[in-house]
């Protein structure tokens, strides 16, 4: 917490603030003051013009104060905002230049979370402490001077009185504490059982279980409940016992005073002041304990902040990176292994191939074979542990990311596309294409109907693209990677999405294309159908290349690929075209 | 986590006052605890605004002794103290401390009542939501989202528990501060109370001008935050596309933009609402001095006592929160209304009509149909007819395989057959019964599904298995977790059959979930079964063992199956050929492939043209 506070706070707009709040602190304990000079010498005396003129100064006083916390409400609102925003931007910044490893071993959803709701819990808290937490020990001390300078004798009723507050909130957090903390978990377990009957009706109504869902619920209802009564009583105690030991000090204050009073020692109007200086001593005491409330709950926020802005990238650029050959377009892999941190056995195992431009390469192989792994190495979302990959004759190591991401276009599995609209995220590889050029990418990957039934390209696009269908943004996606001018295009398991007539029209259409055709173009997939024209075939099964060579090749001699073959096509069913 | 999607939660409820005397009626058992309640405060607050007169004439007693004894100074008098009436003042002390301590001890039994009533009404509501839920048709899930569901379950039932524990008691302890300090006032001086009044149309001048103005600023700062949220969630989603197009300098760019307006937007909020804090006490310091210098005149001039001058300033300070403690309660309380009335309308929502009960025939080996379609039609919608005139015969045993390409709506015929949805016209016959005159509990004991999504509920892999049939034996479910190969995985895990599987579903994989669900399936041993195959979502060896165990449990059954393998498909006695939601055609696949229409399309476009074999 304090390590993002030195780091995105302006110090002079804290100092500011703090000069403000001090400002509003002394006119506020002020008044009480100089009420009571009205009743000593204004009143004891007889000196009206006394009375106005001490009135005058505390006009004066109340505007001056309104002024200082005016301008320490200012600082503190846009310093704890400023202090958010630049948190957040170098979160942001952190995260999306941060490499494919470092953002998994987060997680997105975390990530999220991380950069809007923690960002926010430390700005609320440091509204928090510009404000009341700077306040209170100001107040606290500043009463407490004054206290001391009205009566020295008097102020021994604080010896009572803070110990005595003090222990009795200490013990109202030791126990309310672990329960609030139980309490939340058991509103958890509350929400959780009622998501589950959300997201499982059907299964819960199919077996007839609903009264087993109800008796679940009906004991997270109780549970949170008997705890709820418990916690809330507890806390019930608090606003009046603390009540009752404010107006017990002043009580006091009024008995040992009088006492100071009769043997002149010490001046009527003193203790009208004084009380209102113990209320307002006892109250900041309390809110200085309320920092040991508020702060945790931001070190948690700025504890996970700080965790992301800590990760180390493992893929860096090389320090003198050369440029990429501006040659044929070529894909090398050349003994490649490849291990997920801390795994132990090697998810990618000795991957030898080549291709040139024109040619497709296809890998084929079951879920979690492999083979997104392995396409995840061409652009350096992650490193190979042994053996080199070239693009274009060039070690990927050797050119920077940039660079290499120039010359790579990829779609994935999961089809991303950002709200704006059709054109925008067309464009997104490519920030010059004119409108042919769109209308041709779209053409080739069979979407320009829809586009032009949703109306061209400045039809928007929601977020996530959600006001389209899967096929539908997994054809926009490819289009989008079509565009884009690049040596090797990469279709990972893009056209799973799509019904088998539109993925063998696209197939052709890609065949075709001049652009593509001027790269190498690697397609993973499951279906045999989608890789069966490709130059060569890959076949990949626990992280090894089992069989590499053409659909006739493998079919003849490769075990797992006949497997594959059989399992999608009814054996000795013969189908000829 | 979508919070920030500039979703505008309605703050104002449409009925307030029916809302209101609903929510009232909700407590209408604890009526009497909340006459305690309400009357512990009464007497609370009553003691509190007394004291401060009560103590003032302590010090009015300080006072004439001093002024005494001063004029016995003045008089040439030795004293050696001031001649002040200690037992007049301890006497005076006493009675305030009781007073004191008796209003603590009211203030705590009314907030243990009102909080246990509190905190009873939200268990009776969220008890009544949640068996509601299980009363309303399926469509009703399917037209509202779970996220908005949930938020009625959790965050408006947090409002009305908070607003009924603290708000009820804080509107009464308000008002009648307001309405008691004003008559302490006035008992004390008339023209003082005046003075004192002032406050009141000032605090009202503050409250309206930075009202408005802040909750203009803060509806600007939520969405500005939501808009910010929608950035980070999307490049966040796309990390290693914005990666890979080289985009992160612009999205970056972008980003800051978003970041700039937000910071303008919230600071602006922030300022102007945390305004109101430093005015009011400006309002309540010019209230102060006010009395203080006129006061003092008074006192001077003889016409009020200096102890009265002291509590009135007591009561000026207790004057002016309760203003701004009502400004704040009517917000609260809208916002509760709203949430009651978003929470009364799931509990309006129309039931299932659940009046059949007509008996099911013994299940019998003789060879009628199983599962009758007879002339059904179907819509969701009713201005788009999905299924019409649709007729079927599955005989025992026979298997019906349903095609289509993806978002075809192959899960209506699920629906249909588990009454999730009932038929529009028509009927659907199970063993000659219409299913929509026999109970659904009753009609789905007959049957068991075995679905793509692998819902588990938190809780033991055991307990999750024995959830097919309630009154399965424990050797029931072990063997029905072998049948379905599931039973080694789980005997590997730390805590076998006792493993609690949690939401995230992080301690076992997707494939083994789907085991799961076989088990359940087992265990249920249903005359029909409905599946949904699995797609290639796990690892090969897992698939491998789904498809065994979903075979074993087909085998003999009468099943629909939601297919994706040719093997499945070429099986099957029956063919439902599925497109846009339409029923396409149907057939087995001989005769589908012959009639040359959309199946022959379909199955022609995947397996003919690549000379494959």
């Amino acid at each position: 917490m304090m390590r993002l506070a030195r780091k995105h706070l302006d110090w002079w707009a804290v100092v500011l603030a703090v000069g403000f709040m001090i400002i509003q602190v002394i006119c506020d304990l002020s008044l009480p003051t100089l009420t009571s000079d009205i009743i000593d010498k204004g009143i004891a005396q007889n000196d009206i013009g006394y009375i106005w003129q001490t009135g005058g100064k505390m006009l004066l006083l109340s505007f001056i104060g309104v002024l200082g916390s005016a301008g320490n409400v200012y600082y503190a609102a846009t310093q704890s905002q400023r202090m958010g925003q630049r948190i957040r931007t170098s979160l942001f910044k952190k995260v999306t230049f941060s490499s494919t490893e470092e953002f998994e071993t987060v997680g997105n959803a975390s990530l999220i979370t991380r950069t809007t709701n923690d960002v926010v819990q430390i700005q609320n808290v440091m509204v928090q402490m510009l404000r009341m937490m700077l306040m209170a020990p100001i107040m606290l001390i500043g009463a407490g001077v004054l206290a001391y300078v009205k009566s020295p004798k008097l102020t021994l009723v604080f010896l009572v009185a803070l110990p005595v507050l003090a222990i009795f909130t200490g013990t109202i957090m030791y126990f309310a504490v672990p329960l609030f903390k139980s309490l939340q978990k058991k509103i958890d377990r509350i929400n959780l059982t009622f998501r589950e009957g959300l997201t499982g009706v059907r299964v819960i109504r199919a077996f007839n279980q609903d009264k087993f869902e109800q008796d679940r619920f009906e004991g997270a209802n109780q549970d949170y409940t008997q705890t709820g009564i418990k916690v809330f009583m507890i806390v019930s105690l608090m606003f009046p016992v603390i009540t009752l030991i404010i107006s017990g000090t002043n009580i006091g204050i009024v008995w040992y005073g009088g006492q100071l009073i009769a043997s002149q020692s010490m001046a009527v109007g003193n203790l009208v002041a004084f009380m209102t200086y113990a209320t307002q001593i006892l109250i900041s005491f309390m809110m200085v304990s309320m920092i040991f409330v508020f702060v945790p709950r931001a070190q948690a926020s700025a504890a996970r902040i700080n965790e992301v802005m800590d990760l180390k990238s493992k893929i860096n650029d090389a320090d003198q990176p050369v440029s990429l050959a501006d040659t044929q377009a070529s894909l090398t892999f050349d003994h490649v292994n490849f291990r997920y941190t801390g795994a132990e056995e090697l998810a990618l195992a000795n991957v030898n191939f080549n291709a040139t431009a024109g040619q497709t390469v296809a890998i084929i192989g079951g879920t979690g074979s492999g083979k997104s792994t392995l396409v995840n190495l061409i652009p350096r979302l992650f490193d190979p542990e042994s053996g080199q990959i070239r693009v274009n004759g060039t070690a990927l190591t050797a050119v920077s990311q940039h660079d290499l991401h120039q010359a790579i276009s990829i779609t994935q599995q999961k089809a991303v596309l950002f709200s704006g609209t059709i054109r925008s995220n067309m464009v997104y590889g490519m920030p010059d294409a004119t409108d042919s050029q769109i209308w041709h990418a779209l053409d080739v990957a069979q979407a320009s109907d829809f586009v032009k039934e949703e109306g061209g390209l400045d039809a928007v696009v929601e977020q996530d693209g959600d006001n389209f269908s899967g096929g539908q943004r997994q054809r926009l996606v490819i289009a989008r990677t079509i565009l884009k001018r690049a040596s090797v295009y990469i279709f990972d398991d893009s056209f799973s999405a799509l019904d088998f007539k539109t993925d063998s029209l696209l197939r052709q259409e890609l065949r075709k294309d001049e652009q593509v055709q001027n790269g190498v173009t690697v397609i993973v997939a499951q279906r045999v159908s989608t890789v069966a024209d490709a130059d060569l075939i890959l076949v990949i099964d626990g992280g090894k290349i089992v069989g590499q060579g053409t659909h006739e090749e493998l079919k003849a001699t490769n075990k797992t690929y006949q497997e594959i073959l059989d399992s999608q096509l009814r054996k000795g069913d013969v189908v000829d075209a | 986590m979508r919070n920030g999607r500039g979703s505008v939660t309605k703050q104002r409820p449409q009925s307030f006052w029916g809302t209101t005397i609903r929510l009232f009626r909700y407590m209408g058992r604890w009526i009497p605890g909340i006459v305690i309640v309400l009357v512990f405060a009464a007497i609370a607050v009553i003691l509190q605004i007394k004291t401060p007169k009560i103590l003032g004439k302590a010090t009015t007693e300080l006072f004439k002794g001093v002024l005494k004894g001063q004029a016995e100074l003045k008089a040439g008098i030795p004293i050696h103290s001031l001649p002040v009436d200690f037992g007049k003042i301890g006497q005076i002390l006493l009675v305030v401390g009781i007073m004191y301590a008796a209003a603590a001890v009211f203030n705590v039994i009314q907030q243990v009542i009102m909080n246990w009533i509190a905190q009873k009404v939200v268990y009776q509501l969220r008890r009544d939501l949640k068996q509601k839920m299980q009363h309303l048709p399926i469509s009703y899930y399917d037209t509202h989202s779970n996220g908005d569901l949930m938020s009625r379950m959790a965050n408006d039932m947090d409002n009305i528990g908070g607003t009924l524990q603290q708000t009820l008691s804080q509107l009464v302890t308000s008002v009648l501060t307001f309405f008691g300090v004003l008559y302490m006032m006035l008992t004390i001086s008339g023209w003082l109370t005046l003075v004192a009044l002032l406050s009141v149309p000032l605090s009202l001048v503050v409250v309206m001008i930075v009202a408005p103005k802040s909750q203009r600023f803060f509806a600007s700062q939520q969405k500005n935050l939501g808009l910010l949220n929608d950035t980070v969630e999307e490049t966040y989603a796309g990390h290693t596309v914005v990666k890979t197009f080289n985009q992160e300098q612009n999205t970056q760019e972008q980003f800051e933009k978003h970041n700039e307006k937000y910071y303008r937007s919230a600071w602006k909020a922030q300022f102007v609402s945390s305004l109101i804090f430093p005015l009011m006490n400006f309002v309540k310091n010019l209230d102060y001095l006010a009395v203080a210098v006129i006061g003092g005149i008074q006192v001077a001039n003889g016409q009020v006592s200096l102890g009265n001058v002291q509590a009135f300033l007591q009561y000026t300070n207790q004057f002016s929160q309760p203003i701004t403690q009502m400004a704040n309660l009517t917000n609260t309380i809208q916002a509760t209304i709203a949430s009651a009335e978003r929470v009364f309308a799931v509990l309006d929502e129309k039931e299932m009509d659940e009046s059949a009960d007509a008996a099911l025939p013994a299940k019998t080996a003789d060879a009628g149909n199983v599962i009758e379609f007879d002339n059904v039609a179907f819509q969701y919608d009713p201005k788009t007819p999905l299924i019409e005139d649709f007729n079927l015969k599955v005989k025992p045993g026979e298997m019906v395989a349903i095609v289509g390409p993806t978002g075809a709506g192959k899960t209506t015929i699920i629906n249909l057959l588990e009454r999730f949805y009932d038929v529009g016209s028509g009927q659907i016959k199970y063993r000659g019964e219409n299913t929509t005159s026999v109970s659904r509990p009753e009609l789905r004991k007959h049957f068991a599904m075995v679905l793509q999504d692998t819902w588990l509920f938190t809780g033991s892999i055991f307990d999750n298995i024995r959830y097919g049939r309630e009154n399965a034996s424990d050797e029931e479910v072990y063997a029905a977790a072998k049948a379905a190969h599931a039973d080694t995985f789980i005997r590997q895990l730390p805590d076998g059959y006792d493993t609690v599987l949690n939401e995230a579903a992080s301690n076992i994989s997707q494939g083994q979930r789907q085991l799961l669900t076989i088990a359940r399936a087992f265990v249920a041993d249903p005359d029909v079964l409905i599946l949904d195959e699995a797609t290639s979502s796990v690892d090969t060896r897992t698939e491998m063992l789904i498809q065994q165990a979903m075979e074993r449990l087909l085998a003999g059954r009468t099943s629909f199956v939601v297919a994706h393998r040719l093997s499945t498909i070429q099986n099957a006695e029956n063919i439902v050929v599925m497109n846009h939601g339409h029923i396409v055609e149907t057939g087995n696949h001989d005769s589908l492939l012959a009639a040359d229409g959309f199946y022959a399309d379909l199955y022609n476009s995947q397996f003919a043209g690549n000379n494959l074999a």
